[in-house]
Formats: C-alpha cells, sequence, structure tokens
C-alpha cells in the first residue's frame, strides 16, 4: 500500500494547482496535435505542392543568418565589456540592452521610413546635394533587410547572457591567459568563445524563437514565412484546417531545433562554473584599440536604437496632438489593463508551480518546469490557432447543450488573457524558479520542522525572501505582453486595441508619422523597466 | 525505548544503490545518539527520514507512543513535533533573533511565548540578544539561537546536522561541552549526525557507526572505542588549524 501513501502525502493544494495549471496549459498544445492528424483538404495539398518549400526556406534562411550574425554581435560586444575599460564603458553595460525596448516590428517601419524616397536620408541627399540615388541600393523591405532588422534588435539576448557568463565565472582563466602572454583576439577566439558556448547558444535560442514568433516584421517587409503563411490561410483562405496544419508542422521544426541544440551541445555541456564568484577585472585600452573598441559600440548603439528612437520622437512631434485623443487613452488602459491582469494570473502560477516542483521528488515534480517553457518556444500565431480550436470547441458543446444563447467564451477578452498566460508563462518562471534556487529549500525544511505548513511556511519566509525575483518575474512578463503583436492581432475581441496592435495597424495603413506615439510609449516603457533590472536589481 | 526504528530503507530516486539499508535503532528517553559516518554514509539522509524531510521506501519509525512512518502512514515534518538543527542553521535571514526563536511556537499565548523566549535565551547565554539579525551574529551565536529556536517548542526528539562544521577547532571543544549540559539539563532525546571521531566521543551516550547505508557498529563511546585513550589526548594529537577570526 506504499503507493497509496505516497500520493496521499504529496497531494496538497500546491500539487493539485499545479496540475491543474499545467494541464490548462497543454490543452491548446493536444488541440494542434489532435487536428494535425485529421483529413487534409484541397488546400493543404495546394500549400505543401506549391508554398511550403518556399515557408521552410524562408525561416531557414532567417534563422541561420540571424543566428549567426547575433552570436557574433552580441558575443564580441559581451567580450569587450567584459575584459576592457574605454570610454563609456559602464553606460555601454546597460545601453546595450535598450535596443530590446523596440520591439522589432517597430524597428522594422521605422528603418523603412529612414531609408525610403520620403525618408530623412533620401530627402536630404536630393534637397541639399542634388543627389537621386539608386533606389535599388536603398530598398531595406527584402531578406538582408530583414535579417539586419532581427540582428540589430534581438543580439541583446546573447549579450546579455553571455556577458553575465563572463563576468562572473571565466576570470581565472582569461587572467591565467592574459599572464601566459595570449594575445586579445586568440583570448577571444581560443578561450571566450569555446567557454562561454553554452551562454551564447543559450542566447542564440532566444533570439531564434523570437525570429520564428515574428510576424510584424515579415508581413511588412513581404517576407513569406511560417508565421506569415498560418495567418494567410486562416484570415485570406478562411481555412483553419490548414493552418493547424502549418502550426503543426513549426511545432515539428521547433522540436527538431531543440533536439538538435541538445544533441550538438551533447557531452560537451560542460560549463566551467565555480562558486566563488570573482568579478573579472577590466583592462585599460590605450591608443587606437581604446578607440576601435568605442566606435564599435558606439555605433552599434545608434544604430540598434539612437537613430530609430530620434526619428521616431520626430514623427511623434508632427502628430502629438493624438496624446490628447480619447482613443488613444483608451488604448493605453486596455494596454495596461490587459497585461496586469495576465501578468498577475502568469505570476501567480508560476510561483505554485515553481514551489511545488522545488519541495517535491519524482517524475511529475521535474516535467511541469519543461511544460511552461513549451508555450514560450512556440509561436504566437501558432498558440493562437490552438486557443481559438479549443475555445470554439468549449463554446459549441456549451451552446449545443444550452448552457449559454451564444459564444461566449471564443468572443470575450478571457481567450486573449489565456493566450498571454500560455505563452509568457516561462519568463516569470524562470525569475521566480532561480530565486528559489538561490535560497534553496532549508529555510523551508527549517520552517516545517517548526510545525509551519507548506502553505504558511510559503507566506511565512519564501515569499519575504525572494520578493526582488517575483516582481522582477512579474515585470518582465508585463513588459513582453506590453509589446505582443501577433497574439493580440489575432484574439483581441472585436473593436479591442492595445498600443502594439495600434502602431502596427498605423503603420500597415502606411499612416507611419501616426504611428510613432504608440510605438514610443511601448519603448519608453520598456526602456525604463530595462534601465530599473540592470542597472538596479543587479546591484543588489 | 522512546525512539524505534526497523528496518528503514531509502533509495534516491536517481540512483539505483540504497543509501538507507535495513537500518534498526532504538533510544532510551534523555539518551543522546550519535552516529558516525563518513560523507557518502547516508548519515545525513537518515537525519532527513526521521525528521520527515524525506519518505522511506520501507520501514517504520516511532517516536513516544507515535507512529510517524509506516507502510501506510507518513506523518508531515510539521506535525512531528520533532526539533532539527540544521549544517548551515538555516536562520530565517528576515527576523530577527527573537521572531526565528517564536516561530515555531504555533498557538502559544503572547505571555507564554514571551516567557520561553527568555527561558531557551538564558538557556543558551544569549540574553539581550533578542533584537539582532543573525547576520549581526557571529557564528557561534548563530549556532546557539539554531539550538535556541529548536528547543523553544519542547520537541519530542531533537536532531543535528554536522553542528559543528563551521566553526573554528577551539570554539567546537567549549560548545560541545556546553551543549552536552544544555541538552542534559532539558533532557531531550537526541541524535547527532558527525563524521568527527572526537564529537561522537565528546558528546554520545551511544555511537552508532553508518558504513554504506548499514549500521556497522553500536555500542557506548567505550565499548566502540576503548577506554584506553583519552579525549583530550586525541585532540592534542590531531594537527588542526586554530586560526580563529
Amino acid at each position: 500500500m506504499n503507493w497509496i501513501r505516497n500520493i496521499k502525502s504529496n497531494m496538497n493544494s500546491w500539487a493539485i494547482l499545479s496540475i491543474v495549471f499545467i494541464i490548462l496549459i497543454l490543452l491548446p498544445n493536444l488541440s494542434i496535435i489532435f487536428q494535425f492528424f485529421s483529413e487534409p483538404n484541397e488546400n493543404w495539398a495546394h500549400i505543401r505542392e506549391y508554398m511550403l518549400n518556399t515557408y521552410i526556406k524562408n525561416s531557414l534562411i532567417l534563422v541561420v543568418a540571424v543566428g549567426v550574425l547575433s552570436a557574433i554581435v552580441g558575443s564580441s560586444l559581451a567580450w569587450i565589456i567584459s575584459a576592457y575599460q574605454f570610454p563609456l564603458r559602464n553606460f555601454f553595460q546597460w545601453g546595450l540592452i535598450l535596443p530590446l525596448a523596440i520591439p522589432p516590428y517597430i524597428g522594422a517601419y521605422t528603418y523603412h521610413g529612414i531609408i525610403n524616397y520620403t525618408g530623412v536620408i533620401q530627402t536630404t541627399l536630393r534637397n541639399q546635394f542634388g543627389v537621386t540615388v539608386d533606389q535599388q541600393y536603398f530598398d531595406i523591405m527584402n531578406m538582408p533587410g530583414t535579417i539586419f532588422i532581427f540582428v540589430i534588435f534581438l543580439f541583446p539576448y546573447v549579450f546579455t547572457i553571455t556577458k553575465a557568463f563572463l563576468a562572473r565565472q571565466s576570470t581565472s582563466l582569461i587572467e591565467n591567459a592574459r599572464l601566459l602572454g595570449s594575445n586579445p583576439w586568440k583570448i577571444y577566439f581560443k578561450i571566450v568563445l569555446p567557454l562561454a558556448r553554452t551562454s551564447i547558444v543559450a542566447g542564440v535560442s532566444l533570439v531564434i524563437l523570437e525570429v520564428l514568433n515574428d510576424y510584424g516584421v515579415v508581413k511588412y517587409y513581404g517576407i513569406q514565412t511560417f508565421t506569415t503563411a498560418i495567418f494567410q490561410t486562416w484570415f485570406g483562405l478562411g481555412d483553419l484546417a490548414s493552418a493547424i496544419k502549418l502550426s503543426g508542422t513549426l511545432m515539428l521544426i521547433i522540436l527538431g531545433l531543440l533536439i538538435a541544440e541538445r544533441v550538438l551541445r551533447g557531452r560537451k555541456r560542460f560549463s566551467f562554473t565555480t562558486t566563488k564568484v570573482k568579478l573579472l577585472k577590466p583592462v585599460q585600452l590605450k591608443g587606437v584599440s581604446k578607440w576601435v573598441a568605442f566606435s564599435y559600440a558606439t555605433t552599434v548603439f545608434a544604430v540598434a536604437f539612437i537613430i530609430p528612437f530620434i526619428q521616431l520622437i520626430y514623427w511623434a512631434t508632427l502628430t502629438y496632438e493624438q496624446f490628447f485623443s480619447e482613443d488613444l487613452l483608451s488604448v493605453i488602459g486596455n494596454t495596461i489593463m490587459v497585461a496586469l491582469i495576465a501578468a498577475t494570473l502568469i505570476t501567480i502560477m508560476a510561483i505554485v508551480i515553481s514551489n511545488f516542483s522545488r519541495l517535491h521528488r519524482g517524475l511529475t515534480a521535474k516535467l511541469f518546469p519543461k511544460v511552461t517553457i513549451l508555450g514560450y518556444s512556440i509561436p504566437g500565431a501558432v498558440i493562437a490557432v490552438g486557443i481559438v480550436t479549443l475555445f470554439i470547441g468549449i463554446d459549441k458543446f456549451m451552446y449545443q447543450n444550452t448552457l449559454v444563447s451564444s459564444y461566449v467564451l471564443s468572443t470575450s477578452i478571457f481567450m486573449l488573457v489565456f493566450a498571454y498566460v500560455v505563452r509568457y508563462l516561462a519568463v516569470a518562471y524562470n525569475s521566480i524558479e532561480s530565486g528559489f534556487e538561490r535560497i534553496g529549500t532549508s529555510f523551508t525544511e527549517a520552517s516545517r520542522i517548526l510545525g509551519q505548513n507548506i502553505t504558511k511556511s510559503f507566506f511565512k519566509v519564501d515569499l519575504k525572501l525572494i520578493r526582488g525575483a517575483i516582481f522582477g518575474g512579474f515585470i518582465l512578463a508585463f513588459i513582453d505582453i506590453l509589446k505582443e503583436l501577433p497574439l493580440t492581432l489575432i484574439l483581441r475581441p472585436f473593436n479591442f486595441e492595445t498600443l502594439a496592435t495600434n502602431a502596427f495597424q498605423y503603420a500597415s495603413n502606411e499612416m507611419i508619422h501616426e504611428a510613432a506615439v504608440p510605438s514610443i510609449l511601448i519603448i519608453i516603457i520598456s526602456a525604463i523597466a530595462i534601465y530599473f533590472f540592470h542597472h538596479v536589481l543587479e546591484r543588489e | 525505548m522512546f525512539v524505534h526504528i526497523r528496518d528503514l530503507q531509502y533509495r534516491y530516486s536517481n540512483s539505483d544503490h540504497l543509501t538507507i539499508n535495513k537500518f534498526n535503532l532504538t533510544i532510551n528517553k534523555g539518551e543522546i545518539t550519535t552516529i558516525l559516518g563518513e560523507s557518502g554514509s547516508g548519515k545525513s539522509t537518515l537525519l532527513r527520514l526521521i525528521a520527515g524531510l524525506e519518505m522511506p521506501s520501507k520501514g517504520n519509525i516511532m517516536v513516544g507512543d507515535d507512529c510517524m512512518c509506516s507502510q501506510s502512514k507518513f506523518v508531515q515534518p510539521e506535525r512531528r513535533g520533532i526539533g532539527m538543527v540544521f549544517q548551515d542553521y538555516a536562520l530565517f535571514p528576515h527576523m530577527t533573533v527573537s521572531e526565528n526563536i517564536k516561530f515555531g511556537l504555533v498557538k502559544w499565548s503572547r505571555k507564554d511565548k514571551k516567557a520561553r523566549l527568555q527561558e531557551v535565551l538564558e538557556l543558551v547565554n544569549l540574553e539581550g540578544y533578542e533584537k539582532r539579525y543573525p547576520y549581526e551574529l557571529s557564528g557561534g551565536q548563530q549556532q546557539r539561537v539554531a539550538l535556541a529556536r529548536a528547543l523553544a517548542p519542547k520537541p519530542k526528539l531533537l536532531l543535528f546536522d554536522e553542528p559543528f562544521s563551521n566553526l573554528d577547532a577551539d570554539l567546537q571543544i567549549k560548545i560541545r561541552e556546553e551543549l552536552r549540559k544544555i541538552l542534559k539539563t532539558t533532557g531531550v532525546t537526541s541524535i547527532f549526525v558527525t563524521h568527527d571521531q572526537e564529537d561522537a566521543q565528546a558528546l554520545a551516550d551511544r555511537i552508532v557507526i553508518l558504513r554504506g547505508g548499514e549500521v556497522s557498529q553500536n555500542g557506548t563511546p567505550e565499548e566502540i572505542f576503548g577506554t584506553d585513550c583519552d579525549i583530550s589526548d586525541r585532540i592534542a594529537v590531531k594537527p588542526r588549524v586554530l586560526s580563529r577570526t
């Protein structure tokens, strides 16, 4: 009767809630998997025959090119900034994270606006210098342009993770290499790259997931990828069944990528870690090399943040009356409301699941964290497909059993909030899990031995000790939701606009100046959060 | 017999050998038992099993007249009435000394809590430290707070996980003596886990030597180490770093 005892003593409110949450997260994914194997229709045959190859080709080109380039840009900047002292270095430490505040789709239409025929570069050349340029060289709406946009706005993922690793974990090895007389290039290629491989790969996988998730950039620049294809078949052809098949295919590809990453790392999964945290002391650069390092960092910062930001501010000054319109206020209100609700739910769920899985042994406790990450690996459009089919299914069931008089769930804000939760649970989860890891389990155990049950221990002890991590997780989820585009476009109720959809809609309608105000609001809120995070929280 | 452990068995889920195997032990009321073993012998796991922090795959644990664990029953750690002093003390960093000590006095009245606080503080010689936070205390003081906190709810059984491993050598000897005195005054039944033979000899009424998760010897210190060798000799012979910071 051992197993009955085991189940009984492991069943508490945390376990039950965790199981319920995990099932909720799995449902939309399962609904795709089930319908993936349904009978294909004519559209699907057509898509597979003529279009699928293009989608796969374009998506792969983007993934590979953006992955490689952002690895180079991110890791080289991380190395320069960890190891050397040069003008403005301390600012760049967090300044180079700021490009993350600009969602790539906003960057995309901003750069198009800067470079096109009526943009600031070409008009200046024409009016001041009388030069009319060949449009062929001033076109950004193509594959290289798309790659450029993704790299400059997403490289900070690689930069931050690699920098954190280099600054803390590699000090003795790099100092040794310096003492042995290796030159900087040699240290970079022979030591930094191989050592930091795990962190670089981790950063690049985040970049790749973002690229596959993106709808805004590729739609605006007219590149056919999986995500645009899902939108097109669903809303252009009205064919949900084929959209499900595309989604399932994309899920398989991502699964393949994730497995490939595991296999590639294989046994080389070592990461040189010591518990002794010794900060790497930067070496003062002199002469030419000082200015080379400075110019490199400055150029990247200018291209990835300052230039698009200034352009947006200029456009915003042309349309600032918008600020005072009721429309914008209601859009801001909507955005903050859904983001607050969803981020709160996400934080609560992340706390429950991570507390459960750290206090219990066994397979379920080990599997649950993996499931929370699922939503973050799957592109928004795919999640949207899963959730819509799920909710319509439930609505149909309730309608047929005359529980409701119309389709309630699939037309409500509830569906959008649920989608945010599925997609961004991992963001808060990671932060909270690392908070729990830092405090370990001995405080909780001490509290339990002193007579408090798991729940009381959580509120009296654990919660107080990981407040920072919980707040951090909440903010990260909030910001991600604020910027989210594809899910919101598909799942929002009729006439419901957020800052992100507002900006994207204006830009798509070639009302680029009007798109500036909502864009700037998104960027400023995100930038404040980033500053807060990497400047205030990291010091603690 | 106050504590009675029969046929205890434990296996970590990711391991294929038994961490604890066929473990039997009986302890009389008020006795101080030391479980001596090298790292990896399973001694800490044993303590966690008794505390209820791990669930055994087999075996029974009785404390007093209560069954803590059997094939059909498992009492959660918060309901066992067992105290524990952790290796790293696990003092709650966000609470003062008095809050830490009062933490386990669930359902006591305010007045009783206050009286008990003074009582245990006196016992461990820390009167006047109520308002301090753990980080404001030295290692030795932290350990006493941990002891006071564990003693405060009047546990039936008190467990110590390598209690001296974080202390300097000379402090260790002093505290060891003190601790034995305190435990004998309160008459609490206790189990120590250690890898240090001297600790075991100095403290224990009974020593259990654990090897590979099984009992290899069980007896009084004299029965196990003989009487020919004085404890203080051993301490003098064994080279040790005697720096105190």
